[in-house]
């Protein structure tokens, strides 16, 4: 079965256009004007069930549109959705009782009280049953080490503890669905990696589908074997990380150090008939980038023989790269001509 | 049962929210007290000049003041839409709310229970027993009874204009709202009606019923029979109103919804 | 740096331009307000000449005059400084190059010329066709009053500035503002005229502020105040403004050190 299926979505915003100056604000009080912008703009996908997808794009590429659509806080302008089996803005209120949501940036956690206070009510208003509640807090609380947090009222906490007391409460009734929107935002590296070992396990173990949407590419690298790339309101990539890499990354970059001074035109001479393009840093500093059906040998054996190397530096284009490159491009059709340095 | 459980969590969060900030609890305590105080003084100033307002004495001004207050308490403590545009709405808060399995309207009221309110209450009876004793009014038996119709339907009509006024936030785009415009006509209807010329009556009868929460229930008390129809119109109205309430906040939240931020 | 103090006047005149609903609202509730008062006082004055040295007719006049008042002075800076102190936003207030209650200040003051221009302007003269309003024949009280009446605004945003600040030291001021409120409609004269009040209740309320937020504006517009009288009523004005400049640079600079000390 399907966890989330999405045909044809689309979202229209109407935006007011506020007309400058002080006539432009006295015409306003009278009539206004309105644009409409499509926030999300006809996407359609599918999630199955106990997969962790990633959802990407740059600022206000439509991502948290989608996500409180998925939700149903907000309701589609046109397009079907699918959550869990229900309509998400039809039966609101029997619906949300199956997922579970966490938005970064703002607390769903009672400021003045404890945090066990909190999780206390969540559980009223999820209507789970007090052993149920206790079993499943206990497991959280093990597994994310909040023993000591549990009494503390949310205003002491850390942002990282209380983004895990975040998860937790987004947890108590046991959703087979979650939703996380940018939920490592502002956290340091070691909460970061805590939280992505968190996800996998809850997904590993309990089948839970989790969604999350980050800008963070090391969350999509460490959990989702997919990624779902959004831009202006269109998906322009669906699909793998590793395809997403093959397709995208331009190769390796092997960096010389040599010993004296070389030419561009002896770099040039030497890897003659292979697909090698060459970037001088210095007279002792050059790259090559290499394609990544080459061998990086092929290079070596070649550029070794010829000058004294003193050092070799071998690197991957990086996820981030990859995906500023699409975002620059607007599009991940990869371009049929390499942007040479 | 469900929501009869969630009142109860959030009242008992509310306590211990509470007791973290006691000198503030205080300071609500005595300031809503003061807030009341400054409208007897509007009475007791103005009965100084004259002897009878629109046909009511001193004594009956006050008993219908007394009578206010007991709904008026009612719905501070459990229907404070005061901040909502800034707080749902403009904060986003509404969100959250929508994530969450229980009705949107219910989760804002227990977020933002306000118990100390209901002394106001309280004080509203004992003035009605101090300005009854004065006007010489028996305690007959069906007193008790009518005055709990009486104040729910009060509390309804209250609560229903309060939630049509806050669901124009969701139209409207104004951080504040326009509840604040509202605070001085609230107290129109606690005199006696008859002195405003008829535009104004029209509008604290059916359009703003704030006579419903004050002069109208309160006349029955005082066996004043050219107000009795009105006065069993109460509980009636209480339940157009509400019922209406609850539509249009529906709607507003479909258009929020709909519309998104 | 004068010209970004007037930047925020006018980009707060712009901002209350843009909330319509509050717009046609309030004129409409304060045509009801003004209504209210005046069928309230023909009761209350019955087939009376004069209450308290004031006529009916000038009576209708003050309540009239008042309310317009009141939707030019009124502004939430209470509300806005004290929601800026809870959630915080007000540390980054003070790493900005400008006074910060300077800053309030000019705000209130774009939406007291908006209100002015927008609200009391139409207000009046919708008033004015529909009670018995008598507008001042002297050029002299005309002056006068709008003199004071940018003194009403001054003293009533300095004590609204004090309020709000008092989120620094109690957690919740809602109630606190709440009951400044009502004090203030009812201490300035705006619900009762002070002459009303009995004696003694008079006198303290000479010695309080709040009465030259409205009875005084509104006696010299009724013309019970006039000629050198109307210089008189504007020093007592003046003397508040100064002496409330007192409580809030000491109420500011113990901000300042609650905040510096405790992080907010």
């Amino acid at each position: 079965m399907q966890a989330i299926e999405v045909q044809d979505l689309r979202k229209n915003f109407r935006i007011q256009q506020s007309r400058g100056g002080l006539k432009g604000a006295l015409q306003d009080l009278f009539a206004r004007e309105y644009r409409e912008v499509a926030a999300v703009n006809d996407i359609s996908f599918t999630i199955p069930q106990g997969e962790i997808c990633g959802y990407i794009g740059e600022n206000g590429a439509g991502k948290s549109t989608t996500i409180k659509m998925l939700t149903g806080i907000l309701v589609p302008t046109s397009g079907h959705i699918k959550v869990n089996g229900y309509v998400p803005y039809q039966e609101r209120e029997k619906f949300v009782q199956g997922i579970g949501v966490v938005f970064g940036q703002r607390s769903q956690l009672w400021w003045d009280i404890g945090v066990i206070e909190s999780f206390q009510l969540l559980r009223k208003v999820y209507q789970v049953s007090e052993a149920d509640f206790k079993k499943r807090l206990d497991e959280l609380v093990e597994r994310l080490q909040l023993q000591e947090l549990l009494s503390r009222p949310v205003r002491k906490l850390s942002l990282g503890q209380r983004m895990r007391c975040e998860l937790v409460a987004a947890l108590l009734h046991n959703p087979s669905i979650v939703f996380l929107d940018e939920p490592t935002i502002g956290l340091d590296i070691v909460v970061k990696s805590e939280i992505r070992e968190f996800l996998k396990d809850l997904n590993r173990t309990q089948g839970t589908t989790i969604l999350l949407t980050t800008h963070d590419l090391q969350d999509i690298e460490a959990l989702c074997s997919r990624v779902i790339m959004l831009d202006a309101g269109s998906i322009i990539y669906d699909g793998g990380l590793d395809d997403l890499k093959t397709r995208w990354g331009r190769g390796r970059e092997v960096r010389f150090q040599f010993g004296g001074a070389v030419q561009a035109a002896q770099l040039n001479a030497w890897t003659m008939g292979l697909p090698v393009t060459w970037t001088q840093e210095s007279d002792l500093v050059a790259t090559a980038l290499v394609p990544a059906d080459m061998a990086v040998s092929d290079v070596f054996s070649r550029v070794l023989g010829q000058a004294e190397v003193t050092d070799v530096q071998i690197s991957e284009t990086s996820t981030d790269e990859i995906v500023r490159q699409i975002y620059s491009s607007g599009s991940a059709e990869k371009p049929e001509e390499q942007p040479h340095v | 049962m469900y929501y009869l459980g969630l009142i109860w969590e959030y009242f008992t969060n509310y306590v211990k929210t509470r007791l973290t900030y006691r000198a503030d609890f205080w300071v609500e305590v005595i300031s809503d007290l003061l807030f009341q105080a400054t409208n007897l003084i509007f009475i007791f100033v103005v009965f100084a000049h004259t002897e009878t307002l629109g046909g009511f004495t001193e004594a009956e001004v006050v008993f219908v003041y007394g009578y206010f207050m007991v709904p008026y308490g009612l719905y501070s403590c459990f229907i404070n839409l005061w901040n909502f545009g800034d707080r749902y709405i403009v904060k986003g808060e509404m969100d959250r709310i929508l994530t969450r399995p229980a009705h949107s309207l219910f989760q804002i009221f227990l977020e933002n229970l306000d118990p100390p309110s209901l002394i106001g209450s309280v004080i509203g009876i004992i003035i009605m027993i101090w300005s009854g004793g004065q006007l010489g009014l028996e305690m007959e038996w069906w007193y008790i009874p009518v005055l709990i119709i009486m104040t729910i339907g009060s509390t309804l009509i209250y609560a229903g204009i309060y939630i049509i006024l806050t669901s124009v936030s969701f139209y409207s785009d104004s951080p504040t709202g326009i509840i604040p415009l509202m605070v001085n006509i609230q107290t129109y209807g606690r005199y006696p009606i008859t002195i405003y010329n008829r535009a104004i009556q029209i509008i604290l009868t059916w359009v703003l019923p704030f006579a419903f929460v004050g002069i109208y229930p309160a006349a029955l008390f005082l066996q004043r029979q050219e107000m009795m129809a009105m006065a069993w119109l109460t509980p009636v109205m209480g339940i157009v109103f509400f019922t209406a309430s609850l539509l249009l906040w529906n709607s507003g939240v479909k258009r929020y919804r709909g519309a998104g931020s | 740096m004068s010209s970004l103090y007037l930047d925020f006047i006018r980009i707060r005149f712009l901002t209350m331009l843009a909330y319509r609903v509050n717009y046609y609202s309030g004129i409409l509730v304060y045509t009801l307000n003004i209504g209210v008062y005046y069928f309230t006082w023909q009761a209350i004055y019955g087939g009376k000449e004069q209450i308290a040295g004031f006529t009916a007719a000038q009576m209708t006049t003050y309540v009239a005059v008042s309310w317009m008042a009141r939707a030019f002075y009124f502004n939430n800076l209470d509300r806005e400084i004290a929601t800026e102190i809870r959630d915080g936003t007000i540390a980054i207030q003070f790493i900005r190059p400008y006074n910060y209650l300077l800053v309030k200040m000019m705000q209130g003051f774009g939406e007291g010329i908006f209100r002015f221009t927008m609200f009391m302007i139409p207000g009046m003269i919708i008033a004015v066709l529909l009670f018995p309003v008598q507008l001042p024949t002297s050029p002299v009280s005309w002056i006068g009053f709008l003199v004071m009446l940018f003194f009403s605004f001054l003293i009533n945003s300095q004590i609204n500035i004090l309020i709000g600040l008092m989120a620094f030291f109690i957690e919740n001021n809602d109630g606190l503002m709440r009951m400044k409120r009502v004090v203030v409609d009812l201490f300035s004269g705006l619900l009762i005229p002070i002459s009303f009040f009995p004696g003694w209740l008079t006198s303290i309320m000479n010695f309080l502020p709040f009465q030259a937020i409205t009875y005084l504006p509104g006696s010299v517009f009724t013309g019970r105040v006039q000629g050198t009288g109307i210089l008189e009523v504007l020093g007592i004005q003046v003397i508040w403004f100064l002496i409330l400049l007192i409580p809030i640079y000491f109420t500011w600079r113990a901000a300042r050190v609650r905040l510096f000390v405790q992080g907010g």
